[in-house]
């Protein structure tokens, strides 16, 4: 469960005044499946990163499973994966299997049962076969599903998506909506892409740092259209 | 960005012996071949070390083309550093400069074209550990290094990208229009891997160490 209270996000101007990024915002989300959808600068990309301590509320507080973001920021990123817009952004090793081997260093020391997991995690999404490819040669679709291998091979509890199918065609757009409503664990998505939204639980409308409108993913859409014709 | 694909230091899987042989093994070569290199008062025997450093190329069955691109991502600093020696020190002082600065680049060539990434972390972390009593943090020491030969392929990568996008808008000889775009994409790109590395908890106290 994720939980804002009163909490605000700001950072400042060149002119030496604080910018209001976030509006005090208080929601709890359950949900299993829940889409942020809004304009672009409305403030989505904000929302989702103070979900697991990337930033920190500049007031309020974000309490994620019971654990505030800003006291407890290694055990919320632990349990609260993050993906980029451009998973090259957060391929940080320079072939897939390597990728996943880093982030389960924690969870396994002895390298070869961590290749082996790794090895695992890549085939759950059916990326086994890239394991040894350069990741700057797979192709977008290839590199979205290999950054998902490599944060859900920690095996967290809830995963936020920050516009994950942006850089995508319409066959890796449809690819990455299965592997999603796949997923065991609570998702946070932020997108523009009204189907992706509409396969969620709830939908979140922001704008201008706020949010203006939560409820069924349709009566969400519907809000978001009228609000922008 | 072609930067992307700059990929010098990348491994390039291989069953050879320098592949199997242990990277403590293969960092000691490494170290052996440059300290031979700038103790060698000899020009032949130096011109022999650079080729037979060469043609451990074939001992690793790396590519030809991975010792082409290797060569021509460094010729610019050893052209210009060659003909500074010529110019300052005549051309066998020129040419033992050149020598030691391509036998070093090549043994280290030799070593990322033959070793994991990985492997190379693991290494890393493992003969930092006794350190671990004076307050090192070994992981976080082996990451360190790990992203920084992460990011050299990309940045000279970015060199090669600003430099063509000068050229097509006729700009190639402003040093200003081929650097400023190099150091912003640098630091954005410093900046992104920071930012994935903390989403995804690496670097974190209670994670490392």
């Amino acid at each position: 469960m994720i939980e804002l209270a009163a909490a605000t996000y700001g950072i400042r101007a060149d002119d030496g005044g604080l910018k209001t990024l976030l509006q005090p915002t208080s929601l709890t989300i359950t949900e299993q499946r829940t889409a942020i959808i809004g304009s672009n600068g409305s403030g989505k990309s904000t929302l989702l990163r103070l979900l697991n301590g990337l930033l920190l509320p500049s007031g309020g507080s974000v309490v994620v499973n019971g654990l505030n973001t800003a006291q407890h920021g290694a055990q919320v990123r632990s349990r609260v994966a993050f993906m980029f817009t451009d998973p090259l952004s957060q391929l940080i090793m320079p072939t897939p299997l390597e990728d996943v081997e880093l982030s389960l260093r924690r969870k396994h020391r002895n390298a070869a049962a961590r290749r082996a997991a790794a090895l695992k995690a890549l085939d759950t999404q059916g990326v086994a076969h890239l394991a040894g490819s350069s990741v700057y040669e797979l192709s977008g679709g290839e590199r979205q599903l290999v950054a998902l291998a490599s944060v859900l091979a920690t095996e967290p509890d809830i995963v936020v998506l920050d516009e994950p199918s942006t850089l995508l065609d319409l066959r890796n757009t449809s690819l990455l909506r299965q592997r999603l409503r796949a997923l065991p664990q609570q998702v946070i998505v932020a997108t523009h892409d009204l189907d992706l939204a509409a396969d969620c639980d709830r939908a979140l409308v922001v704008e201008s740092g706020a949010v203006v409108f939560q409820g069924t993913p349709d009566a969400a859409v519907d809000f978001y259209r009228a609000s922008v014709a | 960005m072609r930067g992307h694909g700059f990929l010098t230091g990348a491994y390039i899987r291989g069953n050879s012996p320098l592949h199997k042989a242990p990277v403590g093994l293969k960092v000691i070569a490494l170290l052996l071949i440059s300290i031979l290199a700038l103790s060698l008062t000899s020009t032949i025997v130096l011109s022999a070390l650079l080729v037979v450093t060469a043609l451990l190329y074939i001992v690793a069955r790396l590519p030809w083309s991975r010792l082409g691109r290797t060569l021509q991502a460094s010729a610019p600093v050893v052209v210009v550093l060659g003909a500074f020696q010529w110019w300052l020190a005549g051309p066998v002082v020129a040419w033992h400069v050149v020598a030691i600065v391509l036998c070093t680049i090549l043994a280290s060539g030799l070593l990322t074209g033959t070793t994991e990434h990985s492997a190379v972390l693991d290494a890393l972390a493992r003969w930092i550990s006794p350190l671990r009593r004076l307050g090192a943090d070994p992981e976080r020491f082996a990451l360190t290094v790990s992203v920084m030969l992460r990011s050299l392929p990309f940045i000279v990568g970015s060199f090669q990208d600003v430099r063509d996008a000068a050229r097509a808008r006729g700009l190639e000889h402003n040093v200003r229009a081929r650097t400023l775009p190099v150091l912003i994409t640098t630091v954005a790109y410093a900046r992104q891997t920071g930012e994935a590395m903390m989403a995804r908890g690496l670097g974190d106290d209670d994670e490392l160490g």
